[in-house]
């Protein structure tokens, strides 16, 4: 009666004590850090041996933090926009195209995602020496758009294989042009895929660490290569701080997608 | 006949085009293939023409150490993940939805939190005088500290926390998709637990754990800033030394080189992993 939930016995009891260890141990660094960030100990002593908002203070004084933070969501929603939209043509090519080497297309379109992302990142870097386009913002946008795409891809595809075309076709039928069919009747439908894509493309972005270093100029940073810059001077509370509201980012990212897709999936 | 209206006009049923994928396809031959492709003949066109960089990646004990190290630690990472995975992957197949969705929010965000955020927790933690050795002394369980971090252990415990959820949420759907029924049949027929766990539970699992590993040994092969971060310079992985060729030593070479050969294990890897489960069962895992 393995797969018995109720019919498990002692062995329920192991296992979920086990499931409980794991998932202590997938949330003690999330929120060790948020902790660690109200501590007043300089050497990160813990616990603290009092509590103080001064490494806010800290992070808030300097200009570069903030900065960063603005040059990361600036690069990231442009990657988000250009993703999608170029992930969802492709996409109808990919679901309902009938041409030779489809599949080959497919497996070429989600290659970024399985390379090292240190072959690519040395890759681009020595590109865009070449072209000009080292450290530029166009240059993150265009590395990051790639890397973001098959993030994009995936879950419309997924969507669009989901969809009955027959319902767009009744809609040429009814009148409407091909293209307002797929505007009107399509898009709706495959919109939690739509905005999945974006927020995985998104974060894609925004989490990117390695192309992100190469590519990095003194003038243009973004957070992530901020963050890694301060890490490998020393381990001051100050990215503890950091850390937490990213932390929070999440949590509220978390929470907006499980509200939107609710609300979409009415 | 509600079909009839549209089989008599095939205009309809015309598939959309290749036109789409243009604009992807220009985005990634241009700026993916293309300047992948020129660092992989940098390889063999620097300094001089020829193979000399891979004679001598391939002739030095340095890289030796670098590539056994990196080897090393991706395959008792994939181990590690696995084994503490598959327990929770079971529990939460089965699990009321109620008690399961918390440990889901939990899966997603540790894995959704910035990935350096997560490594400089770990990089905390597991220093000399972290919390984590503070605690098994203070429990009487150490005399002094553990070399927790700077070695390839440090490296381990990261990077199973940054795997574990890559392996869990796959092995869910895998879980899920086994019939309770052939379970019940075995312990009817009088299997014990552990027979039908061996002989039925487990095998029927085996496609999900042989993708989901194949991913996480793939993943740990090239990855980059966790091994930097907590392995200290005397242990570098692959990802790192390629990456100290180029930016500190400016060797494009053996660097490319290098680079060259964790493409080519990590592609043959990807293709065994298509083979074993088809590119749409893998993909559509996201």
């Amino acid at each position: 009666m393995l797969l018995d939930y109720d019919r498990l016995g002692w062995l329920r009891a192991a296992l979920l004590g086990f499931t409980g260890l794991v998932a202590a141990f997938l949330l003690l660094p999330v929120v060790f850090i948020v902790l660690l960030s109200f501590g007043s100990s300089r050497w990160l002593a813990f616990p603290p041996p009092g509590w103080t908002l001064k490494w806010y203070a800290e992070l808030f004084a300097d200009p570069a933090w903030l900065e960063a933070a603005l040059t990361s969501a600036r690069i990231a929603t442009m990657v988000a926009i250009l993703a999608v939209v170029i992930g969802l043509l492709a996409s109808f090519a990919l679901v309902r195209g009938q041409f030779r080497g489809r599949n080959t297309l497919r497996g070429l379109l989600l290659t970024p995602m399985v390379l090292p992302v240190v072959v690519f990142a040395i890759a681009i870097y020595a590109f865009f020496l070449r072209i000009g386009l080292g450290g530029t913002t166009a240059g993150f946008v265009i590395a990051h758009t790639v890397l973001a795409l098959p993030f994009a891809i995936i879950p419309i595809t997924a969507a669009l294989e989901g969809f009955d075309k027959s319902i767009e076709d009744a809609a040429i039928v009814c009148g409407a042009s091909p293209f307002e069919a797929k505007l009107r009747v399509t898009l709706p439908a495959i919109k939690i895929g739509i905005f999945s894509a974006a927020i995985f493309a998104f974060l894609a972005s925004w989490d990117e660490v390695v192309v992100a270093i190469f590519m990095a100029s003194p003038t243009l940073q973004t957070l992530p290569v901020k963050i890694w810059g301060s890490l490998r001077q020393d381990l001051s509370p100050v990215i503890a701080a950091a850390s937490s509201l990213l932390v929070l980012l999440t949590l509220s990212l978390m929470i907006v997608t499980a509200l939107i897709r609710r609300k979409l999936s009415k | 006949m509600s079909g009839n209206l549209l089989h008599r006009q095939p205009i309809l049923r015309r598939p959309d085009g290749v036109g789409g994928a243009l604009p992807a396809l220009t985005l990634i031959t241009l700026f993916f293939v293309v300047p992948v492709v020129a660092l992989l003949l940098r390889s063999v066109t620097e300094p001089v023409p020829g193979l000399q960089n891979y004679a001598i990646l391939f002739g030095d004990g340095t890289y030796a150490r670098v590539f056994f190290n990196t080897f090393l630690v991706a395959t008792v990472v994939t181990a590690v993940t696995v084994i503490v995975a598959f327990p929770v992957a079971w529990m939460l197949a089965i699990m009321p939805p109620a008690l399961g969705s918390i440990v889901f929010g939990i899966i997603i965000l540790s894995m959704w939190t910035n990935l350096l955020t997560r490594t400089y927790a770990w990089m905390v933690l597991l220093q000399r005088t972290g919390v984590i050795n503070r605690t098994l002394m203070d429990i009487g369980l150490i005399s002094e500290p553990l070399p927790l971090i700077n070695n390839l252990t440090g490296v381990t415990i990261g990077m199973v926390y940054i795997m574990l959820p890559f392996m869990i949420l796959p092995l869910v759907g895998t879980l899920r998709a086994i019939d309770p029924m052939t379970l019940r049949a075995a312990a009817l027929c009088g299997a014990s637990p552990f027979n039908a766990f061996r002989r039925i539970l487990l095998p029927l699992s085996l496609p999900g754990i042989a993708a989901g590993g194949l991913m996480v040994f793939v993943m740990s092969l090239g990855y980059f800033v966790t091994p930097t971060l907590l392995g200290g310079t005397s242990n570098m992985m692959l990802a790192a030394m390629i990456a100290q060729m180029i930016q500190s030593l400016l060797n494009w070479g053996l660097g490319s080189a290098a680079a060259f050969i964790l493409l080519l294990v990590t592609m043959a890897l990807y293709a065994l992993q298509l083979r074993l489960v088809g590119a749409k069962r893998m993909t559509g895992g996201i």
